[in-house]
């Protein structure tokens, strides 16, 4: 037989385990609370959102359906949960119409480590040329490599098909190469 | 088109062969994809911009303070098991997990060790770059070799620290006080021995170029002439002359380091030679007036876009790129 070592955390989960629950808690807890701060911009809004979202887990956890990968799993209901929350704030103060567009994925240069593309580019410009990307392209990126997700589980989570990933991948990346390159070469003739 | 496009890229993402070439883990890997990337000119944009999705972003990740957590994890056991929460039951099962993982790890370890010996057996040794590649070797003894694009290094495995040089690389030896043992580079014409240092060669078109950035190492010339050079100094040795001299203002040169071409009063002629040396683009001046053009200073060589385009703006001329060569307007 071939459990997944999430299908049996996820099946200990449903039988009601608490030693489960909390290790699941604070294993996502952190990358969740930073992917909610990204698409909202506010910290007390995805603090809430992320208590309320562990409760209903654990209350509906009996009619979840079946979950096979709980990383993914977790940061597309949480998506979901988020934009939700965000829609009925804006709702509530009569902000214009709430949709994706109005993500906010800001990247700070402090996130950003030690590149292996890049090299030659000050992290504050890299920030600012991420920053320049389209709300989904950023998503794309924050997701695949701040999160470590999969095309696949991307795609799955963005509730796109697996090649809009690709594409807004190589987009991102032939924007930022265009860019950096120009950038650099800028910085080069400014010493000279 | 972008159909097309779109499966290679994928194709090119889920290859493990490309990501050994990408991270330079593989020699096999390597000398593919640089000999690939030589036939298939047409493709370049894709394979790089495949290389900078393998590459992709790295990030730091915000830590969330622990307490922070363990105290929201208390609220939400608190309204969800109002009375008991300090009452878990203890489970068995996440040993039999562990065994899996640790499984799972023992079988993963055993296939890098295969993939590593198979890897060493060869006696020769060799490392090639395509054109427009660099690759970052540490051999055996920890000396650190960046070798430029078009270019081949090689040597017998039990002798790791005599390397034979054709194209140009830059080594940083590594010293090893308590044997003394020696380092060589030895070109068509010329045999570089060092201790531990840092020094550029390159060896191509029958000239061989040292340059020395630190320590001091010895050379000997082919027909057994022997010189010892200083750091800062260059020597060019070719059949017609040999050049040793202090590097200076006025001093012609070229040398590379960290993906950075550094030209001192070369006409860009000679820059454009050095550039087909490395990228395979031969190049046609459509003026002669600007061979004579000369370029100081550094030129970024990550790719050859960023280097034409830092070369066209440094002496402002306008260089065109056609499928096979280059045109100097």
């Amino acid at each position: 037989m071939n459990i997944s070592p999430d299908k049996s955390t996820w099946f200990l989960f449903v039988q009601g385990d608490l030693n489960v629950f909390s290790s699941l808690f604070k294993g996502y807890y952190p990358s969740l609370h930073n992917y909610g701060l990204k698409i909202s911009g506010d910290i007390e809004l995805t603090e809430d959102c992320l208590q309320d979202f562990f409760i209903y887990l654990y209350e509906h956890r009996e009619s979840l359906g079946e979950v096979n990968h709980i990383k993914s799993y977790l940061f597309i209901s949480f998506r979901r949960a988020i934009f939700k929350k965000l829609k009925e704030t804006r709702k509530f103060l009569s902000l214009e119409d709430t949709n994706e567009k109005a993500i906010k994925f800001q990247f700070s240069e402090a996130e950003l480590a030690e590149q292996r593309e890049f090299t030659s580019i000050q992290k504050s410009t890299l920030a600012m040329l991420l920053n320049n990307l389209s709300p989904r392209e950023k998503e794309v990126v924050y997701l695949k490599y701040y999160s470590d997700l999969k095309t696949n589980e991307i795609a799955e989570i963005m509730n796109i098909g697996y090649q809009s990933v690709l594409n807004m991948l190589q987009k991102a990346f032939v924007k930022l190469r265009a860019s950096t390159e120009d950038e650099t070469i800028r910085a080069i003739l400014k010493k000279s | 088109m972008e159909e097309t496009n779109n499966t290679f890229l994928e194709k090119l993402l889920n290859d493990s062969s490309f990501k050994n070439w990408v991270y330079k883990t593989n020699k096999n890997d390597v000398v593919f994809w640089n000999h690939w990337i030589k036939n298939n000119p047409e493709e370049i944009t894709t394979i790089y911009t495949a290389k900078s999705i393998v590459l992709g972003v790295s990030f730091n990740k915000t830590k969330v303070d622990e307490d922070l957590i363990n105290n929201k994890l208390k609220d939400v056991l608190d309204k969800i098991q109002p009375s008991k929460h300090s009452n878990f039951k203890k489970n068995k099962t996440t040993s039999k997990i562990r065994k899996i993982q640790f499984l799972v790890a023992t079988v993963a370890a055993v296939g890098i060790l295969f993939v590593a010996i198979n890897f060493f057996t060869d006696q020769h040794i060799s490392y090639k770059t395509g054109f427009g590649e660099t690759l970052d070797l540490k051999l055996a003894d920890g000396t650190l070799v960046t070798l430029n694009g078009n270019s081949e290094i090689s040597y017998e495995k039990d002798f790791p620290r005599a390397v034979h040089l054709k194209g140009e690389a830059y080594f940083k030896v590594k010293s090893l006080p308590a044997t003394k043992a020696k380092f060589w580079v030895q070109t068509e014409n010329l045999k570089v021995e060092v201790y531990g240092t840092h020094f550029n060669v390159s060896a191509r078109d029958k000239k061989t170029d040292v340059l020395l950035d630190e320590g001091a190492i010895k050379l000997v010339l082919k027909g057994g002439e022997r010189k010892q050079m200083i750091p800062g100094e260059l020597v060019s040795f070719s059949e017609k002359q040999v050049i040793h001299q202090k590097i200076n203002e006025t001093l012609k040169y070229a040398t590379w380091k960290n993906d950075t071409y550094i030209f001192n009063n070369m006409p860009l002629v000679e820059v454009l030679e050095y550039i087909e040396n490395t990228y395979g683009f031969p190049f046609e001046f459509k003026n002669p007036a600007s061979k004579s053009l000369l370029i100081s200073g550094g030129i970024p060589n990550e790719n050859l876009t960023i280097c034409l385009s830092a070369i066209q703006k440094s002496v402002g001329v306008d260089i065109q790129i056609t499928d096979d060569k280059l045109i100097i307007n």
